[in-house]
């Protein structure tokens, strides 16, 4: 296999050690690396393994110039060195390939790859060198064994070829350290082992490779060296020979919660109230397919699975703001056809897994966002908004969920994750619903707010709310839950209920290794 | 390997879309040749050789325009003051030629100038200051327009010299016989496609209207392309307007402002198949348009369309432009990540 | 569980309801009306003299008031200049040539104008179309019909009880002002203080968020654009009883000026900032600033470019103030909706 010569970048005949010495790691108040300690060897895959929140996408960003560290330092081949930009990482020699790929939908496969540094023709006025860039591009595609037909827009490849024309960038540019963002996610068995076989290449040419997944099969199956991050922190790193699954599972979940609080469930298992949301064979490809379950008043459902196994998907078809077949029934009526206002009104709520994005406004303050979900509440007789209402309404609920703020008034914005979230609860909350579907209701909360959040939700659990908790969080998982689903790919793979809720058991089910009838289904090409 | 041979996505997805962009060309051909055939038909003068001469030169101004607000337009951005300018440069040039026998090579490169010093304010505003572009070509829309009669202090443009006059109306050499003002359309569209297709700075420029932070990672220089993109807006605009000027001999303080140049350009610029999204464009898609609007135009006077009716064919058109986009953007199926 | 609220009572406290921005503008109105009324002779003649000065821009105003809506949501309207015309010239040929009194011809007009603006709403919630391109397209299109309406000899020489609403006064205060300010209040009042207000600013800020509180957001659209159609309609009107006579034209110069008076405000061109006050505000300074420089003497183009640079300046003066990338801005307006992914936290702002 020949080497790849790039028009610009200085080209590497030897892959470099990239190790993060101490990094550290914030945003806002929230550390997201304490002083992490890594390397990455040329020859080597490297694998970051953790649960969602642990810090591996952020260590790979910071690593690549993203991100700028807070503390400690990178060192490449030996050298501190100072990445300000990704062009100051890419001339490092270090590219990632991020989790979306950031191509230019418009452009062909060809010039995407040679973005910023098209190779142009000598003479006055320069044009552009399409041969070259072609071949250029050709020849590393063909590197890479990615065929693909000429001109193609960016935007009409597949979710796998985007990430190995990002790949081909990396390799373009010269660039021998490539970390991957978590690229098996949305790919098919055929693509993952498509996408190995070239890390497989790469790896035997001496090319320093870093690789995030949650999948242990494949974890398994690729790694050189297997590194546990855990809220920010490496804990293990273990190599190829001494891999363990089990010390794995154990690791990212974390020894010490092993035996973590159960909370006693409400209501017996046995006890024949009816259920307030039945869930029947709801379906709604390609995110997940025969879907169902029940949840009765005072119970805590834990949705487990990895991101794209299709829960928040199963959630916003619930909830009304995505399409979907199959039958919704809450306290026997269908709501399967309602608008969402109709949901919400008739007792079912969604707090969403992106925060900024669908859970809060951010620039609006505390007050206006507890009562979006319920503008009617906070109505006048005559009909027009009660201002005074809606800070006294606002104030009361900051008080009773334990919301660290200053007044009602002031922006979300301004409030840590933790909060932010507890005032989101709350706004739900004040639509006094009978169900709420709560989407990683942890992301981005510090431990001290998370406790806090955890007893909230068990407080209201108790009052007769029935709970569906989604979530990648083992330990959470096994804290608030009465009963489990383990979702795979879309597919319901297993139920544990009762003392079958162990790290164990449910870490096996959502990372790709479950036991129980259910048929995998994988979603093939 | 299971990767080669044809995508996933079915080949149709990428061809349809270049498809889609072909045949806005291809629909603006065949509806401009329909229409002067349905025209000619129902008057015969309308095949008059003067007359699809006059219909082409007409559109030579707008045509300009549109020009460079496709490129801005591709940026994901949009240029009001387009109007002034043109109108500016109109007045200006009108005035020296008449009073001050500016030649006609100065005052091309009058033109020129101005159009860049105004354009580089827009551009500067936009990339320096990140002032959204509808926003800062809103306030230079004023400030250009009433440059405009501080300048002229009232005066008009009642007629140019014959060099000016020859230029916008009159032909190379004889045996050539296609007007001038066509001839520095073609060419500059010429420039501009070429522009767009070969030279880095228009790969820039697209990659900037695609996803302006992975231009930006990838080294793209975001600012200085931006604001060359207006200055070449305002310099297109400023030479519409002294052909204008030569082309009808006439200008005043509203020329450009009062025919709403600035709306005109972006309507054609939409027909001819550019999106309001940005990242893509048709430099021939909106040379097409302008013609395809003059023909329209002048086809509705000869068939006795009363006047009123002409704005609201262009706006239909518009919305068919645009609807007929977005019908096909659902048809065919997005990748969903 | 601590908390750290602050104990005062709830009724003692008050919101902070003037801004920073609106607090510049109330000084740079007090400054300009001060400067004009010492350096330009004739600018001030008492306060009924500067009141009646008003008549000259409050249709400006108007159109103004009725903008502030849909630029909190995030869109724009380029028609309303031409339904202002169409309104106009609606009422005028229903009173002249079908011989409705303007009791009826006037609200019939403003009718006509909300439903034009309802015919943008859905226009834009139904083909998912960017409102830029969809009210270029209606303005053409209304413009048209407007001419057509109008015909060779447009309509004029309105009773006196009616272009009393344009020229005539109440004790001194002009019709025009009463009804822009009541208009300012009401509208005011519906953004703050009512539940459709609410929604208008929250789909300002956050399209998603907004929707996934169970809010209409179509229907919100829509009653913007129909609000702005109204105000539109009546600044046709009010400009017909000014006039005391009806052009096809005549709303042409309304958008730009109104537009430029909203931005000024210190509305948000992308959405949700903003307050009605400000635009108030911006308005009395451009339409003062124009009339003082006409009783000065300049042209009216002076006024235009003066209008511009203003505008530009206060601009950007407000970016370099508050920072802000316009790349991060740009790429969060167009950027498509991304399946959830884990994001470093508190980092995803508009």
């Amino acid at each position: 296999m020949s080497e790849v010569q790039s028009s610009a970048a200085v080209p590497q005949t030897t892959g470099q050690v990239v190790a993060g010495r101490s990094l550290v790691k914030r945003f806002s108040s929230v550390t997201v690396l304490h002083g992490v300690e890594i390397e990455f060897t040329p020859g080597k895959i490297h694998t970051l393994m953790g649960e969602n929140g642990a810090g591996k996408s952020t260590l790979f960003k910071v690593l690549a110039g993203i991100h700028q560290p807070d503390g400690g330092a990178i060192e490449v081949g030996g050298v501190p060195t100072v990445l300000r930009t990704p062009r100051a990482a890419q001339a490092q020699g270090i590219y990632l390939v991020p989790q979306e790929p950031a191509l230019l939908g418009e452009l062909s496969v060809y010039e995407n790859m040679s973005l910023g540094h098209l190779p142009t023709s000598g003479r006055f006025p320069h044009r552009v060198d399409w041969r070259r860039t072609r071949s250029e591009a050709q020849a590393v595609l063909d590197t890479l064994g990615l065929s693909l037909a000429p001109m193609m827009k960016a935007k009409d490849l597949s979710i796998a070829q985007q990430q190995l024309v990002e790949c081909a960038k990396a390799l373009l540019r010269g660039c021998r350290t490539i970390l991957f963002d978590e690229p098996t996610s949305p790919l098919t068995v055929r693509e993952v082992d498509f996408l190995f076989g070239v890390m497989d290449r790469l790896r035997t040419e001496g090319y320093t490779l870093g690789f995030i997944s949650h999948r242990m099969d494949e974890v398994l199956q690729i790694s050189d060296e297997i590194s546990v991050l855990r809220d920010g922190r490496l804990v293990e790193t273990l190599q190829r020979p001494d891999f363990d699954r089990k010390r794995l599972v154990d690791q990212m979940v974390g020894r010490e919660v092993v035996v973590s609080r159960r909370r006693t469930p409400t209501l017996g298992p046995a006890e024949p109230v009816a259920p307030v949301l039945e869930v029947t064979r709801l379906c709604s490809e390609p995110a997940f397919r025969d879907v169902s379950f029940t949840v009765r008043p005072g119970e805590v459902l834990g949705l487990a699975g990895l991101v794209g196994a299709g829960r928040t998907e199963i959630a916003e078809a619930i909830f009304g703001v995505r399409a979907k077949s199959g039958g919704v029934a809450l306290k026997g009526r269908d709501i399967s056809g309602s608008s969402v206002q109709e949901i919400i009104r008739q007792g079912l709520v969604y707090v969403p897994e992106d925060r900024a994005k669908h859970g809060a406004i951010l620039p609006m303050s505390l007050a206006q966002n507890i009562s979006s979900g319920s503008l009617g509440s906070v109505r006048h007789r005559f009909g027009y908004l009660d201002l005074a209402a809606e800070r006294r309404v606002a104030e009361e609920l900051i008080g009773r969920f334990g919301v660290r703020a200053y007044s009602p008034d002031q922006p979300i914005r301004t409030l840590s994750g933790g909060n932010q979230q507890k005032v989101v609860l709350a706004k739900w909350m004040n639509t006094h619903p009978s169900v709420a579907i709560l989407d990683e209701p942890t992301r981005g909360v510090d431990v001290g707010a998370k406790e806090e959040i955890y007893e909230l939700i068990e407080g209201l659990a108790r009052e007769g709310l029935a709970v569906v908790v989604i979530s990648s969080d083992l330990e959470e998982l096994i804290r608030l839950s009465d009963r489990v689903l383990a979702l795979y790919e879309g597919d319901v793979v297993a139920e544990l209920s009762g003392d079958d809720i162990t790290a164990d058991r449910v870490g096996r089910a959502f990372l790709g290794n479950h036991e129980q009838g259910a048929p995998v289904h994988r979603a093939s090409a | 390997m299971p990767l080669s041979g044809p995508p996933h996505v079915p080949a149709r997805a990428g061809r349809d879309w270049r498809a889609l962009l072909e045949s806005r060309e291809a629909i603006l051909i065949a509806a401009t040749v329909l229409v002067t055939l349905i025209a000619g038909l129902l008057n015969h003068d309308f095949l008059a050789v003067s007359n699809l001469r006059f219909m082409v030169l007409n559109s030579v101004v707008l045509g300009l325009v549109a020009l460079g607000q496709t490129l801005v337009i591709i940026t994901k951005g949009i240029d009001l003051s387009v109007a002034p300018v043109l109108g500016l440069a109109a007045v200006v040039s009108g005035l020296l030629a008449t009073r001050q026998g500016l030649p006609l090579w100065g005052a091309v490169l009058l033109v020129l100038a101005l159009g860049a010093v105004l354009g580089l304010i827009n551009g500067a505003l936009v990339s320096s200051i990140s002032i959204p572009p509808i926003i800062v070509t809103l306030g230079t829309y004023s400030l250009y327009g009433g440059l405009i009669f501080l300048y002229s202090g009232g005066d008009q443009v009642n007629s140019v010299p014959d060099s000016y006059a020859h230029f916008g109306n009159g032909v190379l050499a004889p045996w050539f016989p296609v007007p001038i003002p066509i001839l520095v359309l073609l060419v500059i569209m010429l420039a501009v496609w070429f522009l767009l297709a070969h030279l880095p700075f228009g790969r820039n420029i697209l990659a900037i209207g695609n996803n302006p932070a992975a231009a930006h990672h990838a080294g793209v220089p975001v600012k200085h392309t931006l604001t060359s993109a207006y200055i070449i807006t305002g310099m297109l605009a400023a030479l519409a307007g002294l052909i204008y000027v030569c082309y009808t001999g006439s200008a005043t303080a509203t020329t450009g402002t009062g025919d709403h140049f600035e709306l005109q350009s972006i309507a054609t610029v939409l027909i001819g198949g550019t999106a309001v999204a940005g990242g893509r464009g048709s430099v021939f898609g909106t040379v097409l348009g302008s013609t395809f609007l003059s023909v329209i135009l002048t086809a509705l006077v000869f068939l006795h369309v009363p006047a009123i009716w002409y704005s609201a064919g262009e706006g239909l058109m518009i919305l068919i432009a645009v609807t007929s986009n977005s019908l096909r953007r659902t048809a065919t199926p997005g990748r969903s990540a | 569980m601590t908390r750290a609220l602050r104990e005062t009572p709830v009724t003692a406290r008050r919101r902070p309801r003037v801004g920073g921005w609106e607090l510049a503008l109330v000084v740079l109105l007090l400054a300009q009306l001060l400067f004009f009324s010492l350096a330009v002779s004739g600018f001030y003649d008492g306060v009924s003299g500067l009141l009646n000065v008003t008549t000259n821009f409050l249709p400006f105003g108007l159109v103004a008031l009725g903008l502030v809506p849909v630029i909190l949501t995030g869109g724009i309207d380029l028609s309303v200049g031409s339904i202002a015309g169409f309104s106009a010239v609606l009422m005028a040929v229903l009173w002249k040539h079908f011989g409705l009194s303007l009791g009826v011809a006037v609200p019939l007009a403003l009718l006509a104008g909300g439903l034009l603006g309802a015919l943008n709403g859905l226009l834009i919630t139904r083909t998912r179309t960017e409102p830029l391109i969809i009210t270029l397209a209606t303005s053409f299109v209304f413009t048209s019909v407007t001419t057509a309406m109008a015909g060779a000899e447009p309509p004029s020489g309105f009773p006196d009880s009616f272009n009393a609403l344009g020229t005539g006064a109440l004790g001194g205060v002009p019709y025009q002002l009463i009804l822009f300010a009541v208009l300012a209040v009401v509208i005011s009042l519906l953004i703050t203080r009512t539940r459709f207000g609410r929604s208008v600013v929250m789909v300002g800020y956050n399209r998603d968020a907004t929707r996934y509180s169970g809010i209409d957001v179509d229907r919100t659209v829509l009653g913007v654009y129909v609000i702005s159609g109204l105000m539109a309609a009546l600044a046709g009107v009010v400009l017909a009883a000014y006039y005391s006579a009806v052009r096809s034209d005549m709303g042409d110069i309304l958008l730009l000026t109104a537009l430029t008076m909203v931005v000024l405000g210190g509305v948000n061109i992308f959405g949700g900032e903003g307050s009605v006050l400000g635009a108030v505000l911006a308005v009395l300074i451009l339409g003062f600033l124009r009339q003082g420089l006409l009783i000065a003497g300049f042209s009216d183009m002076v006024t235009t470019m003066v209008t511009g640079a203003i505008l530009l300046i206060a601009i950007t003066a407000k970016n370099l103030l508050a920072g802000g990338g316009f790349v991060a801005r740009l790429q969060a307006r167009f950027a498509r909706p991304v399946p959830p992914a884990p994001s470093p936290p508190e980092n995803a702002m508009k």
